[in-house]
């Protein structure tokens, strides 16, 4: 969760946003410091040098000590020091104080009061052979320093928290729209070009723009693959009617030639071309009239078990024939589904043709079984397959008629099938047999 | 035979008339539905052939006043649509049979031939025979010239079959649909085979050949 957060782009932009107004509200107070600071230790310095100032007419120890206990009288040591050392070392003042050659140091009075906690900023000037120490508190100073420090967080927390709340807020308001897109696309992806995005009119921001675009893209990619069925659909209805009056005329004529005549192999090789052509055209009307989707209206309960057994059983000389095995492996109870009997029938027929049609000699079985609500229809043969990574292409729409006219063996049958497949809702799957194809159909069990 | 044929469509017309002609039927043609519903109504035809897409009245319409007036003369549907939608709409409408456009002859002739014979078929029969052979439909028993043959299911109702339509041509959809009840045409030639098979076992051991293949349309078995 945090970490697809910190992934989107908005948090990462409000984090940017939070860094800099930190930054700057950090520069700002710095420099008000700084310039504060200098301020108050002026001040200090002022005032020090002023003290000083006043004992300047003093000149002797005596004098000057007298000068020192009347100040010290009235001076907090908390706030100011003053402190006289003798030259025999003696010391007046409100505080004790002694020179090292390291440096000064101050300590508070026995039974004296306490001294600031926060230091002093002093001034020693030598005076009539003894040494006066005057010293300001730099409690100012630190207090400046406590009351910067207070204003660094209450300015700086709400923008940090404020941006940040505001930038997971957008962040996920524009996950869940970037998410809505995601799905779309998937769906435009995986062959739905009926998939668009809700956007709403009033919308006008970057968002509602691609989604638009998304949908006239998908709108447009959906009329032209409609137009180009159409087209397909037209070309095989406009040429389907004269190419089987062709193969009808070939026919009669094949019938008035005497038989042994060379003419007469002719005709019949013509004949049977134009029915090849007839049946291609005739497929892909079909498939065209199965993806128009009207005949769903019409489905009624079909029993699989018994319409493979029938086709098993109709096909089973055509194979032996062949030199194939048709194993039918069919349960004795009905296996009811609710579907159009003639196109399964179809579906099962395509899939035992293209077994007989392009596999070396060999056992076809043909399967219904049941599993968890569902129905699978099988027929299994031990040719050459589909390798893997064509599998998935031959049963995509329009690639397939690509595809068809560079695979043999799996040519329109196969779309057909997937056509079908398509119509009944039915889950078509080709996997490897080891050796073969498997082709299987699932489709949900008819309950009444 | 008098038959009636309406279609518009010149070409398919002429191919039609003139085959059936040739077969020495009487054919009366009428282009134009509205025209064919009175001609259908007065005239003694013993088949009907519809176009379905007519001018005045299309063949859907024409069929479903024709048998609103209990008109019950047999019906073939001819259409060039080709859509199990269609076949069925067709049939709800009262037709008896039904053709896509195009065709070839020998199927027209085949199933207008089986359409005016079919009132007169007889159901009580119990025995059917051809020559020498004879098909004890209670016993299930098939024997040909006494000798006893051993036919498997399909091929007895393929047989039985042929038998109650003795001399008429069934073509191979024709045989789909009443023995396999598939009613689309396969690309392989599933029925030669069947047909094959059961010639091996009817017509192979005996001198005389009664299961005949009509070249272009169908099968037919001869006494």
């Amino acid at each position: 969760m945090f970490r697809t957060l910190l992934r989107s782009t908005p948090v990462r932009q409000a984090l940017g946003l939070v860094a800099v107004a930190g930054l700057v509200n950090l520069l700002t107070l710095g420099l008000a410091y700084l310039q504060i600071r200098d301020g108050i230790e002026d001040t200090l310095h002022a005032n020090l040098a002023q003290n000083m100032a006043g004992f300047r007419i003093a000149a002797t120890p005596a004098a000057i000590a007298a000068l020192v206990r009347a100040e010290a009288e009235v001076a907090d040591p908390a706030a100011r020091v003053f402190v006289y050392i003798w030259p025999n070392g003696r010391t007046t003042g409100n505080a004790e104080a002694r020179l090292d050659p390291d440096g000064l140091s101050i300590l508070p009075r026995p039974g004296g009061r306490p001294l600031s906690a926060a230091g002093y900023l002093p001034q020693v000037e030598r005076i009539a052979g003894g040494v006066l120490i005057v010293a300001e508190s730099r409690a100012p100073l630190a207090e400046l320093s406590r009351t910067f420090l207070r204003l660094l967080i209450f300015s700086l927390a709400p923008t940090v928290l404020i941006s940040l709340g505001a930038g997971v807020l957008l962040a996920r308001r524009s996950a869940r729209r970037v998410a809505r897109i995601e799905a779309t696309l998937d769906q435009l992806g995986a062959g739905d070009l009926s998939a668009r995005l809700p956007v709403p009119d009033r919308e006008d921001d970057d968002f509602a723009r691609i989604g638009r675009g998304v949908n006239r893209m998908a709108a447009a990619q959906e009329s032209s693959v409609a137009a180009l069925r159409q087209v397909s659909a037209d070309i095989a209805h406009d040429l389907r009617t004269p190419m089987q009056r062709i193969a009808v005329l070939l026919s009669d004529l094949r019938e008035r030639l005497p038989p042994d005549a060379p003419e007469t192999a002719i005709a019949a090789r013509a004949r049977d071309e134009a029915e090849r052509a007839v049946a291609v055209f005739r497929a892909l009307l079909q498939i065209a009239q199965i993806e128009g989707g009207n005949t769903r209206a019409r489905f009624a309960p079909v029993d699989l078990a018994a319409l493979a057994r029938t086709f098993a059983e109709l096909y089973d000389p055509t194979a032996e024939e062949a030199g194939h095995r048709l194993l039918p492996d069919l349960p004795d109870t009905p296996v009811m589904v609710l579907g159009d009997r003639t196109l399964l029938g179809q579906a099962l027929a395509n899939l035992i043709e293209n077994a007989l049609r392009h596999t070396a000699p060999g056992p076809i079985t043909i399967s219904v079984g049941t599993d968890a609500g569902t129905a699978t229809l099988t027929v299994r043969d031990t040719g050459p397959g589909i390798p893997p990574d064509e599998r998935d292409k031959v049963l995509r729409r329009l690639y397939r008629l690509e595809r068809s006219r560079t695979t043999p063996g799996h040519g329109l049958g196969l779309s057909l099938v997937a056509a079908i497949a398509e119509l009944h809702s039915a889950e078509l799957a080709l996997d490897d047999a080891e050796p073969g194809l498997r082709v299987s159909l699932r489709l949900p069990l008819y309950s009444t | 035979m008098k038959l009636l044929l309406v279609e518009d469509d010149q070409t398919t017309a002429d191919y039609i008339l003139q085959g059936l002609r040739e077969e020495g039927h009487v054919v009366d043609h009428l282009t134009n539905g509205r025209a064919a519903l009175g001609q259908a109504t007065t005239g003694d035809y013993e088949v009907l052939i519809l176009d379905r897409m007519l001018p005045g009245l299309d063949g859907l319409s024409l069929l479903r006043a024709l048998r609103a007036a209990r008109v019950t003369v047999p019906v073939l549907f001819l259409t060039a649509m080709d859509g199990v939608d269609d076949r069925i709409e067709g049939l709800q409408a009262g037709a008896d049979d039904y053709l896509v456009k195009p065709f070839a002859f020998g199927e027209l002739s085949a199933r207008v031939a089986a359409l005016a014979r079919r009132p007169q078929m007889q159901a009580e029969e119990t025995v059917l025979t051809a020559g020498d052979l004879r098909m004890d439909l209670i016993r299930r028993r098939v024997t040909r010239a006494g000798q006893e043959i051993d036919l498997l299911p399909r091929e007895f109702a393929l047989l039985e079959h042929l038998l109650r339509r003795k001399g008429r041509v069934q073509t191979r959809t024709m045989l789909l649909e009443a023995v396999w009840d598939i009613s689309f045409d396969p690309q392989t030639n599933v029925v030669e085979t069947h047909i094959s098979r059961l010639r091996a076992k009817v017509d192979k051991p005996f001198d005389r050949e009664l299961i005949r293949t009509v070249r272009g349309a169908g099968y037919r078995i001869e006494d």
